[in-house]
């Protein structure tokens, strides 16, 4: 029993520790991506800090500096910021 | 204390693995967490310049480590397609010589990425070919991994606007000159190219040798009518 938990647990372990940094740089390309965005647009943001998914281009970023912009992809295809 | 001594050295053993793993598993994290995503990792200018003059002892003039797209398209007459063709094709023949050789260094002086000189310098005369291949720009700018899905969205609506302003001047709805155009026309290509230069020089590269092309379609109407 003991044997089968810790064969789990060094399976989980090894999971997460390939799973973790994957998820980090995917986090880190959408914040990256998102900053250039509202930059683009020529929008204050000093580093995007956090973002709050609500669906498929549909983000919701926290800058450093403070300010919060929706950014999603309206029906006309085109790249929304705005701020909030 | 309770039960033999069998069971409690087996116990004490499993206590030892997991604790071993549980070292392992923190070292790894550690060890993961300090990966950052590609970004721009600065050359030091010394080791990487170091390299490039040995093969060729005549000097050529210091490429400034700075990005001067401007300084690029300067050195490009407004009608590229006459001339540069054969100074790239004779590049591309002759990599050896040194006359062929100054208008490629020239060209990446912009992006100065002299890490991956030797493999850089047969794709830059290859995208510094004579004929200005839109479809293939478009296409490579579509599978840059170095800018974001939402960022190529942006920039396409920019450049979708910038064209409508072309249409409305060319229809006369606009009233505005073409060198009034060009300040956007270059500021776009500014942003593609601060967005490429670090992740993907050798598009932005070739986006700079294509840029005095790519003014000279947007401002004639004819080419315009075209597109």
């Amino acid at each position: 029993m003991n044997k089968c938990v810790m064969r789990h647990s060094i399976a989980f372990l090894t999971a997460a520790c390939f799973v973790a940094p994957a998820l980090a740089a995917d986090d880190a390309a959408v914040k990256k991506d998102l900053f250039t965005v509202i930059t683009l647009q020529g929008l204050p943001c000093g580093e995007v800090v956090s973002v709050t998914t609500r669906g498929d281009n549909d983000h919701v970023a926290s800058c450093k500096d403070g300010n919060r912009y929706h950014v999603f992809l309206n029906a006309q295809g085109r790249v929304v910021v705005e701020k909030q | 204390m309770s039960g033999n001594p069998a069971t409690i050295h087996a116990e004490r053993q499993q206590t030892r693995v997991l604790f071993i793993f549980g070292l392992a598993f923190a070292l790894s994290i550690a060890g993961c967490s300090g990966v950052k995503p590609p970004g721009a990792q600065p050359p030091s200018a010394a080791e990487t310049v170091a390299p490039a003059p040995t093969p060729a002892p005549a000097p050529s003039p210091p490429s400034p480590a700075i990005a001067t797209p401007s300084s690029a398209a300067a050195l490009n007459p407004p009608n590229p397609p006459a001339t540069p063709p054969t100074t790239a094709r004779q590049s591309a023949v002759k990599p050896a010589t040194p006359v062929a050789k100054a208008p490629e260094t020239v060209a990446k002086a912009p992006f100065a990425q002299p890490a991956k000189k030797e493999i850089a310098a047969p794709d830059v005369a290859k995208n510094a070919s004579p004929t200005l291949d839109l479809t293939s720009l478009e296409q490579r700018l579509k599978d840059t991994k170095a800018i974001g899905v939402l960022t190529k969205i942006a920039l396409k609506n920019q450049v979708d606007d910038l064209l409508g302003q072309f249409r409305a001047y060319y229809e006369g709805k606009l009233k505005t000159t073409l060198a009034d155009l060009r300040r956007p026309y270059d500021l776009l290509v500014l942003k593609v190219l601060s967005l490429l230069q670090d992740s993907d020089p050798l598009l932005a590269s070739a986006i700079v040798a294509s840029r005095e092309a790519i003014w000279g379609i947007l401002s004639d109407r004819a080419k315009f009518a075209t597109i």
